[in-house]
């Protein structure tokens, strides 16, 4: 990048808790210089201040926090201490903000074209309504939305989130900004969306030559894309230097701890997680469900949103089985047949040999002993009003498997087995962190001891600290238990650490799957490799952003296109994939793949043997 | 296209809603004691008379079967006669059976709208003035949740919602009309004496739109998109203005349908206060001489308003909210 001009001057920036008795600080000392054109990565875990600092370099800050000392210099004008008019006149026109909440960040009511433009006549008031329009849709067009024209008329809700993340982009670019601040940008979208959203920042960076604040959580992703990196801890720079200093040569204690706490998914030491398994404990045969919902603004017209199309897979006792795929591809709709929630349309689920859609009243309840769902949410999956031992007693209570004089020992067991202080037993929820909670939840599930544990993103609102120690508790609980686990998860690092097994779903169908080491090695299905391209990592990753990263989104579950569903974003689509949907075929000993061109040339992983046909595939894997 | 589909729905709903109210209200009028034709042809009359006018009325035929009759007049906008109005318009006293005038009465639908309009126009000068009241008020209090502003807002709606209307009807007629001589009060001789009644019927609903506005749009204050707005480049009163308040009337505007319900029970205690010749005062007349044609007539033609109005109010709503299915 041309070391140009310094755009942003930080000197000393500390910002603190107003009304706090010793004035807690959020940021202290925050130096920094930002040149023309320049990306900075600031990186640090949830509490580092990222956000605060985001935040102050726009002097957006609220109350209760406030600017304790210290200066944001943005060419030769402190920000924090200009008068509100003169601010006005910077902030939206020259400084772009972009933040981690693309849904909720414009009005629910107005279209987002409109919005747009009354920001962009707001700031630059010289601006013809005619002229404005035009340099919305222009910008709207360089951010790759499909038909800006009638989207400018569209309403937030209509888009999806990754979607809406380059609305807010163009948002923040309309007035091309000298500086844009991109708090945690990726942070509520899908990997592979995030990835596309990551490549835009950089070629829009080229386009209008903006210096970028790029705060992330996420030290791959930042190393992939700043210039140079500040690592926050505590509110305080922990270290300044370049991406590949900092993964080559960290200084700092925290940098190295950040380094060594990162998931690492591909390299020569890397073992995936194996399993003997002596029976089948589920078998899912052809599945599929489909709700009816009423179309908007019509009479009595309905769409058949088709959320699981036909999906077959059987689980092991005491295995690990991992769902992945993007958000919309059926995997919740899934965990809701599984866990026995709804019933399927079509096919059946059979637990132990029993099919769940022949038992009926208390055949089924004493089923759903066995199989015990944990959600992702840890606020809003337990009661607010009631003390934590009664929570745990509740599936006992129901389900009555133990004398009324046992329950209280039961109870106190599952917590200590979970690792909750006995003396929470009484006490509400309301003081509970998040790994507090989730483990709440988990001995709720424990006390019936059941055989399937169905974790839907039961991890994902943890931070990795707190995810590692109750990956540890599982692995521990499946020891001790012989619990069988089934991980619906949207991140390969966690799946890529614990699970044996792993299908890939892709629009309401499994399109992969296979053992673990197969998957993350040699992916047969293209969208497992755009999936596994899009993950952000230090190591070395064998499927480049740049062949295998898909644009666009997946297509509506309620227009189901001809063919195979995956062919308008595949990379190596042909004729023939428009005419069927392809049948699942052995991939390789240990995975099954549904393409048409498993394993097209030069696509595939180490072991690649080319293209085959369905017979052939068959004689090699026999 | 939209919009078609929606009313054909909403309409269909409306004319179940309204055939269960006549249903209701036919039902429950036949079986409580009281014999119409008694009461039409007046205390009088031997018993042959009153035989004979259950007859021509078709009293004692089985209450479904004067249902469906009922409905098939209504069906062609004959709601029928008054019992004990005459068309003159005149009250009467103890005229003997066989007096003519007793046979002219007055049809249900000409009352209802000969009283109507007088009604619409004290609900609608309410709904002005109670917006006059609670739009400052709420905006300022939503716009400053914890401070004095938000405390006013709660204050003036408690104290308004404590105030019983006849007691401030009265009130402000002494005051007034009796000591400062401003307004007139009692009776109807043109729009100056709809305003005092309109004022009772303001402060009575107010509180509601008050205590609605100061929430949403305190909540709509707390959104993501109100807080980043400024970062955005937007002005403040822009934000209030054209996004903050916009979200919040949502909600006031569906508290408008569901208020209507307010507004005409106190429609009926102010026009008897304030002897305004409106619905209320017919309805309560209505009652107390137990005509029952009068009150048929006044029920459907309620439910009518509430049905229309509520079309309406999903309409408005809408229109400010795309994400609302119509």
């Amino acid at each position: 990048m041309p070391a140009g001009e310094v755009i942003l001057d930080v000197r000393d920036l500390s910002v603190s808790l107003e009304g706090s008795a010793a004035g807690q600080r959020l940021l202290e000392g925050v130096s920094f210089k930002l040149e023309a054109g320049e990306i900075l990565g600031i990186i640090g875990e949830a509490g580092a201040g990222k956000t605060v600092l985001a935040r102050t370099l726009v002097n957006g800050l609220s109350e209760p926090l406030r600017v304790s000392g210290g200066q944001v210099v943005y060419r030769s004008r402190d920000l924090i201490a200009l008068p509100r008019k003169e601010l006005a006149r910077i902030r939206g026109n020259e400084i772009g903000y972009i933040g981690a909440n693309p849904t909720g960040s414009l009005d629910p009511t107005v279209s987002i074209g409109q919005q747009i433009l009354e920001k962009l006549r707001a700031v630059q008031p010289d601006l013809s309504k005619a002229e404005a329009r035009e340099r919305v849709l222009e910008v709207l067009a360089a951010v790759r939305i499909p038909a800006p024209a009638t989207r400018f008329h569209e309403y937030p809700f209509q888009f999806s989130g990754g979607m809406m993340q380059r609305v807010m982009i163009v948002d923040a670019l309309v007035t091309n900004p000298t500086f844009l601040v991109a708090d945690n940008i990726t942070q509520s979208l899908d990997v592979t969306v995030a990835a596309q959203i990551i490549r835009l920042i950089r070629e829009l960076r080229e386009r209008f030559s903006t210096a970028i604040v790029f705060i992330s959580s996420s030290l791959p992703m930042v190393c992939d894309i700043a210039d140079e990196i500040l690592v926050m801890q505590g509110g305080r720079i922990a270290e300044k230097a370049t991406p590949e200093a900092i993964t080559g040569r960290p200084k700092h204690a925290y940098t190295q701890s950040l380094l060594e706490r990162l998931p690492r998914i591909w390299g020569p030491e890397i073992e995936a997680p194996r399993t003997t398994t002596a029976s089948d404990l589920l078998r899912v045969v052809d599945v599929a469900k489909t709700y009816r919902v009423r179309r908007k603004g019509s009479f009595a017209a309905y769409n058949d949103v088709q959320a699981v199309r036909g999906v077959s897979l059987t689980v092991g006792e005491g295995e690990n089985f991992g769902i992945v795929g993007e958000s919309g591809c059926g995997k919740s709709t899934l965990t809701r047949l599984l866990a026995g929630l709804e019933a399927p349309d079509r096919g059946k689920i059979e637990f132990q040999g029993k099919d769940l859609g022949s038992l009926k009243g208390s055949a089924l309840v004493e089923m759903r002993r066995s199989f015990q769902l944990l959600l992702q949410d840890p606020y809003g999956s337990l009661p607010a009003r009631m003390a934590v031992g009664r929570i745990i007693a509740e599936p006992l209570l129901i389900h009555r498997t133990c004398p009324k004089k046992e329950i209280r020992e039961r109870v106190l067991a599952a917590m200590a087995e979970v690792g909750l202080d006995p003396a929470l037993e009484n006490q509400l929820t309301v003081g509970l962190s998040a790994g507090q909670r989730q483990r709440v939840s988990i001995a709720r599930a424990l006390v019936l001891e059941p055989k399937l544990l169905i974790l839907d993103e039961t991890l994902s609102a943890l931070d990795p600290v707190e995810q590692s120690k109750l990956l540890e508790l599982f692995a521990r609980l499946q020891r001790d238990h012989g619990f069988t686990y089934i991980f619906i998860s949207h991140d390969m690092a966690l799946v890529r650490k614990v699970c044996h097994r792993i299908a890939v779903m892709y629009l309401g169908r499994v399109v992969e799957l296979a053992a673990n080491q197969s998957l993350f090695e040699n992916p047969g299905h293209p969208y497992s490799r755009a999936l596994l391209s899009a993950v952000p990592t230090l190591d070395d990753h064998p499927f480049k952003t740049r062949d295998h990263l898909l644009e666009g989104e997946p297509p509506s579950p309620v227009d189901i296109p001809r063919g195979c569903t995956f062919r308008s974003r595949c990379p190596i689509a042909v004729e023939a994939c428009g005419e069927t949907d392809p049948e699942t075929v052995p991939w390789s000993s240990d995975s099954m793949v549904a393409c048409h061109l498993a394993g097209a040339a030069g696509l595939g992983g180490p072991g690649d043997p080319g293209v085959r046909h369905e017979g052939e595939s068959h004689a090699q894997s026999a | 296209m939209f919009i078609l589909g929606f009313l054909c729905r909403r309409l269909f709903q409306g004319i179940v809603i309204i055939f269960l109210v006549t249903f209701l209200i036919f039902t429950l009028l036949r079986v409580v004691p009281g014999d119409p034709a008694r009461l039409i042809v007046g205390g009088m009359a031997p018993d042959e008379v009153v035989a004979e006018k259950a007859k021509e009325l078709g009293l004692h035929d089985p209450i479904p079967l004067q249902f469906v009759r009922y409905l098939g007049d209504l069906v062609q906008g004959d709601l029928g006669n008054s019992f004990i109005r005459p068309k003159s318009g005149a009250s009467f006293g103890g005229s003997a059976y066989d007096d003519p005038t007793r046979g002219e009465r007055a049809e249900v639908l000409g009352l209802i709208v000969d009283h109507l309009p007088l009604t619409l126009q004290l609900a609608a000068l309410a709904i002005l003035f109670s917006l006059l009241i609670s739009l400052p008020l709420g905006i300022a209090g939503g716009l400053n949740p914890g401070r004095w502003q938000d405390r006013l807002a709660f204050f003036s709606g408690s104290i308004f919602v404590s105030v019983p209307n006849f007691w401030l009807g009265i009130v402000l007629s002494l005051l007034f009309s009796v000591k400062l001589g401003w307004l007139p009060s009692i009776g109807y001789k043109g729009f100056i004496y709809t305003v005092l009644p309109a004022l009772v019927l303001a402060i009575e609903v107010a509180p509601f739109v008050i205590r609605t506005l100061t929430v949403s749009l305190a909540q709509v204050m707390q959104e993501e998109f109100i807080a980043i707005a400024p970062i955005r480049g937007l002005s403040r009163w822009r934000i209030v203005m054209a996004h903050a308040l916009r979200n919040a009337s949502v909600p006031v505007m569906n508290l408008f349908g569901i208020q209507l319900g307010t507004l005409l029970g106190g429609v009926l205690v102010v026009e008897y206060i304030f002897d305004y010749p409106g619905l209320g005062l017919l309805t309560i007349n209505a009652v107390l001489q137990r005509d029952f044609p009068l009150i048929q007539g006044i029920a459907i033609c309620i439910s009518a308003i509430f049905v229309i109005i509520n079309i309406i109010v999903d309409l408005a709503a809408t229109a400010v909210d795309p994400r609302l299915e119509y």
